[in-house]
């Protein structure tokens, strides 16, 4: 989560939002560090130290999670996978100069995958073997992010945007009534726009290639990997998903991602509005075909 | 005094016929909101119990000077005010 | 588990699979917790806090002659214990002061001491959450210089899936006891009372905008009904109440405003039949101000064993008989206005102040009880409350 958050309020006095906007932030940094990896007295590492050992209990947020989790999983059939993160340590993303792994390697970490796996329950979970793991990246900050907004919006504010590091939540439209407008950034240019969408009281997520990635003779291999094959996906450059939820608008931009040619028919079972950016460059809408999309 | 009581009864049965009824009516949700549609009904001027102090005081006040009251809750206790 | 919205249809194809799943993904992100608005239905168990102190100063009076004055602090507090166990409570404390209304005044020897010049109540409840239902537990006392009261209560609701209707089923009993040493016909030594109520009712969500309630209640108490201090003042020992309460209330998104309207009928077995319409307008107003104007209309028809004045017309010794003229037939309209501001650290303070009258010939059909004089009342209270 070490990225640019930021938060708009509108319509309300300045000491309501200060309010809000503090108890929202709070609540952000308690997610953040409650599910980091990164950090000792974290959830997770918790559970990842005690891999193969012992169980390791859980409390309602965390059980609620797996849940989710769970449901991505199958949803995805499989592709979705949070104890997928053992790749990492294949692909190595930090590495100069940029290195492919070997199919040992990969064996080796795919080894220690496969969320069925693991021995979970609403009060405690077992990963069974030592060097599993699990990992919330995927959705603890879209989970914070509709965490956020609720408490914006219980404090009794009507018109505010929510943004955490891409992931865009949105309660009502803007102040004059008019929708929130979010930009979809060009995933081969950092300061470019490719598409625009007007979000009326939901959110938009965005998956895609650019984030980490290295790039060897002349192919991007980006850190959405496929746990089923331990590589990574290149149908498309990116998938920005709009739901009533950021974690669903997440979590269907990841599973869109994950699963190549057969995404655009996914979203639209989803019933959900989405723009994807073919590996050519190439646009791809599902949902409102207008050029502008609303969101609501 | 037995005319007036089943003049009485029989009123009363025609209220109570007329609660069910509009009770069985309002059955019929017309635009049952999805769940995150929900933000408006969380506001303390929608809820019903709001301001327990305010309705216990003017509940009472309402029990000491007016005969045919009550109904509103469950044990709450009496009032001297008989 | 929260609910969702239906899954779409099953097609015959593989995509049934998909649609199930795909419902189950959006109950498994709906169940996250803190996600959704804290709802108005009381379906889980708030997370929220809360400290109350009320102070009201009551006074009534008839034309030219001031009656009776109350002042009277109260304290409420609303505590979530874990995340499906709540306990909350009230104290309050009336000191009265002044006479108790005299209609008759012709009536010798009783010179007005029917209140005692203290209460003192309390009470208590214990809310438990489960899945899709909830059970409330709850016990209250009273005490007066003359009178004592003891209740229990239990409430049970449950919700749909969607969380859009509850029922609730209620339970009480209350026993009374009331001790009035100075009574006006004879000493009332350890006089018992006990009334069992029950409840029955739902809650609907019409739209997003908008919610009813309508409860019914009963109530069968079985005692000790006369007034000690109003002389030949004898009423049945058996009172059976029907109530039917129904609260719509909606929120106006255009001005910031929620309209709340209130109907109850009433129906006993003292012959009393009363309807009671409120309406309050609750506006949102700049810089945290709301202001609420409220109009409530109440009247009522005379209990069977009322008479009309002059006292003691119609009284026959060993019949039922009250001159109280809180059992004649009679309209009242409350007006009230409340003002409450928003202060930092989720403090809220409000004043609010109330103007009642009740009048014989503001009955419904105009034909209420001959020869009351107005009775008229005003309250105000201040309040001020914390959520933490």
């Amino acid at each position: 989560m070490a990225s640019v958050h930021e938060m708009h309020v509108a319509g309300t006095d300045r000491d309501t939002a200060d309010r809000a906007a503090r108890a929202a932030i709070a609540d952000v940094k308690r997610i953040e560090a409650k599910y980091s990896r990164y950090r000792d007295d974290s959830v997770t590492t918790a559970i990842n130290r005690a891999a193969g050992a012992r169980a390791v209990a859980i409390d309602a947020e965390t059980a609620s999670l797996l849940h989710y989790a769970d449901r991505c999983h199958a949803l995805a059939d499989g592709r979705f996978d949070i104890t997928s993160g053992v790749l990492r340590r294949a692909w190595d993303f930090k590495r100069r100069p940029p290195r492919l792994p070997s199919a040992g390697e990969i064996a080796a970490a795919r080894d220690l995958i496969g969320w069925p796996r693991v021995d979970w329950s609403d009060e405690r979970v077992f990963l069974p073997h030592a060097g599993m793991e699990l990992d919330f990246g995927g959705i603890a900050k879209e989970y914070a992010a509709d965490r956020a907004a609720a408490i914006v919006r219980d404090a009794g504010i009507a018109h505010a945007l929510v943004n955490l590091g891409g992931d865009v939540r949105a309660i009502g439209p803007r102040a004059d009534g008019s929708p929130w407008r979010v930009g979809i950034r060009d995933p081969r240019n950092a300061e470019g726009i490719v598409a625009t969408m007007l979000v009326d009281d939901g959110a938009v997520a965005t998956s895609g290639d650019y984030e980490r990635y290295i790039e060897v003779d002349g192919r991007r291999y980006c850190h959405l990997l496929d746990p089923r094959t331990g590589m990574p996906v290149d149908h498309w450059r990116s998938a920005s998903v709009a739901a009533p939820l950021a974690i669903l608008a997440g979590s269907y931009a990841t599973i869109a991602m994950l699963q190549g040619e057969c995404a655009e028919r996914f979203l639209a079972e989803q019933k959900v509005d989405a723009l994807l950016v073919k590996a050519d460059g190439s646009l791809r809408r599902i949902g409102h075909a207008a050029s502008e999309q609303l969101v609501r | 005094m037995s005319k007036r009581r089943s003049a009485r009864c029989s009123r009363s049965a025609r209220g109570l016929a007329a609660a069910c009824a509009a009770v069985a009516l309002a059955g019929c949700a017309l635009a049952p909101p999805k769940p995150w549609e929900k933000g408006d009904l969380a506001r303390a001027s929608m809820r019903f119990d709001t301001d327990p102090l305010q309705t216990k005081l003017t509940q009472h006040i309402y029990q000491s000077k007016e005969g045919a009251a009550g109904g509103d809750t469950v044990g709450g206790g009496g009032c001297g005010c008989n | 588990m929260a609910a969702t919205d239906a899954a779409p249809p099953p097609r015959g194809d593989g995509a049934i699979r998909i649609g199930d799943r795909s419902a189950a993904l959006v109950a498994a992100a709906l169940a996250l917790p803190g996600i959704l608005p804290a709802t108005a239905l009381a379906q889980s168990a708030p997370d929220e806090g809360v400290v109350a102190l009320r102070y009201y100063d009551y006074r009534d009076w008839q034309p030219g002659v001031d009656r009776m004055s109350v002042r009277s602090p109260s304290l409420y507090a609303f505590v979530p214990l874990t995340d499906s166990l709540t306990v909350e409570g009230s104290l309050v404390y009336d000191s009265v002061s002044g006479a108790s209304p005299l209609y008759h005044d012709t009536v010798s020897g009783a010179s007005g001491r029917g209140i005692g010049d203290y209460r003192s109540a309390g009470d208590a409840k214990v809310t438990k959450y489960f899945g899709d239902s909830s059970l409330a537990v709850g016990a209250a006392y009273s005490h007066e210089q003359d009178y004592i009261s003891r209740a229990a209560s239990l409430e049970w609701r449950t919700w749909s899936a969607d969380r859009n209707r509850t029922y609730a089923i209620g339970f009480g009993a209350a026993k009374d006891r009331i001790n009035a040493v100075e009574g006006v016909n004879a000493p009332v030594l350890d006089q018992p009372r006990e009334t069992y109520d029950y409840l029955l009712g739902f809650t609907q969500v019409l739209d997003a905008e908008s919610v009813v309630e309508s409860s019914l209640t009963w109530s069968d108490g079985r005692g000790y009904f006369s007034d000690p201090y109003k002389l030949h003042d004898m009423r049945p020992d058996h009172r059976r109440i029907l109530a039917w309460l129904t609260r719509y209330h909606r929120y106006f998104a255009a001005s910031d405003a929620t309209l709340q309207l209130g109907y109850r009928y009433l129906d006993d077995s003292f012959g009393d039949r009363s309807h009671m319409l409120e309406a309050s307008w609750v506006q949102v107003l700049p810089h945290g101000f709301t202001l609420t104007p409220t109009i409530r209309y109440f009247t009522q028809s005379a209990a069977y064993f009322y008479r009309d004045p002059p006292f003691p017309q119609g009284f026959v010794p060993g019949q039922l008989y009250t001159a109280d003229e809180r059992l004649s037939a009679f309209g009242a309209v409350t007006l009230g206005l409340r003002l409450a501001k928003e202060l930092p650290n989720r403090v809220t303070i409000d004043v609010a102040y109330n103007a009642y009258r009740q009048r014989g010939d503001w009955r419904l059909g105009g034909s209420g009880s001959p020869g009351l004089a107005t009775f008229s009342a005003r309250w105000i209270a201040f309040g001020i409350a914390k959520r933490f």
